[in-house]
């Protein structure tokens, strides 16, 4: 499967709340950021931690500016999300 | 934190029962404990990431290398980020005038131990892990680092396989300093971003 | 479910404390669990993704109060029963007998979710 994003995409989090480990932090749900770079390919942690071999996918480091995480701060985020945590979000300008 | 001294020596006889009982099962063997224990104490050092910085300080198209490669720049200096399960990613990060890094993992604890040593205990501790994301213009402050309102900060959160090392700025009035002299100003704060250097 | 240890933006937590010249390793049981987990993961016994998990599951108040390597042996000897390696009673010194460690299963955590009507 090709990676699905490129460095610059706008991207929005996940809002899931799984019964099971994630690393997407609570904080970053439901939020949107840009594709700073590909950050490598790995099996989802998501499934590592249920024993499962796990589908690998393309992690990326995505970049929030913190008024979009907290509502408020002047600094940037850059949290490094598996593709699955992840789908396209209208651009928006705004996010460093 | 830790227990008291009664509580320290009753988890001592937990670990000693549970280590006894896997080397009976053949799951550790004899010596092994030992053995990787001195491993991990004369593996990462923070004079490595030190070393790392220098080298970026005085040759521009190391620090260029570094800044988009880090896994493949290390090696010029002998370094690795191997020696555990796998390779991990290393991604470094230069500050600016415009810009300082900090990093941190939210989540649990993850830190580039190949690099900077073991992680010390306040960057482990709750306290750290949930403020730094939220306001670490105060974090830093609180370590002692007053960062211009003009500086961004840029905090980096390690929730997946890749590993962070700040590469900080180079101190004002050490242009006649050598490499290794240079090294020497570089501390294990500094390389997380909770000190300037 | 959100799990104790996704800390990131919460309040509430005590000022951060530096310890000078901390050593590695507070005290020699510490080491040997570091260096017990490396052995069972390169044993394949478990993962370090399911190493994680497991210290997640801790109940939020034990989580918070157990030191850093205390994380860790309970998320080991958690593991090390959930796998059948070997048994509760096993693993547990006489002392530990008398107050048996509380982590949530797997099963335990879908099964409060299913009650919620998520």
């Amino acid at each position: 499967m090709p990676d699905r994003f490129a460095p610059g995409d706008a991207v929005r989090t996940s809002t899931a709340d799984p019964v099971w480990h994630t690393r997407l932090p609570r904080y970053a749900r439901g939020a949107v950021g840009r594709v700073v770079e590909l950050a490598g390919h790995h099996p989802l942690a998501d499934d590592r931690a249920r024993g499962l071999p796990g589908t690998t996918q393309a992690v990326y480091h995505v970049r929030f500016a913190a008024a979009d995480l907290f509502g408020d701060g002047d600094h940037a985020v850059t949290v490094e999300l598996w593709e699955d945590y992840l789908e396209p979000a209208d651009d928006r300008r705004g996010t460093p | 934190m830790s227990a008291d001294h009664h509580g320290s020596s009753a988890i001592s006889e937990r670990v000693r029962h549970v280590e006894a009982l896997l080397e009976a099962r053949g799951l550790v063997d004899e010596g092994e404990i030992d053995r990787r224990i001195d491993a991990f104490l004369a593996g990462g050092s923070p004079a490595n990431g030190a070393r790392i910085a220098a080298r970026a300080w005085v040759d521009p198209g190391f620090r260029d290398r570094l800044l988009a490669d880090a896994n493949a720049a290390i090696r010029e200096l002998g370094l690795s980020m191997s020696g555990g399960l796998q390779e991990q990613r290393l991604k470094a990060v230069a500050n600016s005038e415009d810009e300082h890094n900090v990093i941190v993992c939210t989540l649990c604890s993850c830190y580039p131990i190949a690099l900077l040593g073991p992680s010390p205990a306040w960057y482990k501790s709750e306290a750290y892990r949930s403020r730094v994301v939220r306001d670490p213009r105060g974090v830093l402050a609180e370590f002692g680092l007053e960062l211009p309102e003009s500086t961004r900060i840029s905090v980096w959160d390690a929730s997946a396989e890749s590993r962070y090392v700040v590469v900080p700025r180079r101190p004002e009035g050490t242009d006649g300093m050598s490499e290794e002299e240079l090294a020497g100003l570089v501390t294990r704060k500094g390389l997380i971003g909770t000190a300037a250097v | 479910m959100s799990r104790i240890n996704d800390v990131g933006g919460m309040v509430g937590f005590p000022a951060i404390v530096e310890e000078p010249d901390e050593p590695a390793f507070h005290a020699d049981w510490e080491a040997h669990v570091l260096a017990l987990n490396a052995a069972l993961i390169r044993r394949g016994v478990y993962n370090l993704d399911e190493f994680r998990d497991a210290i997640e599951r801790m109940p939020p108040e034990a989580y918070l109060s157990s030191s850093y390597y205390e994380k860790w042996f309970t998320a080991i000897t958690t593991l090390l029963v959930e796998k059948g390696v070997a048994t509760a009673e096993e693993i547990a010194t006489p002392a530990e007998i008398a107050t048996p460690a509380e982590i949530a299963t797997p099963e335990e955590l879908r099964a409060s979710e299913d009650a919620r009507g998520a």
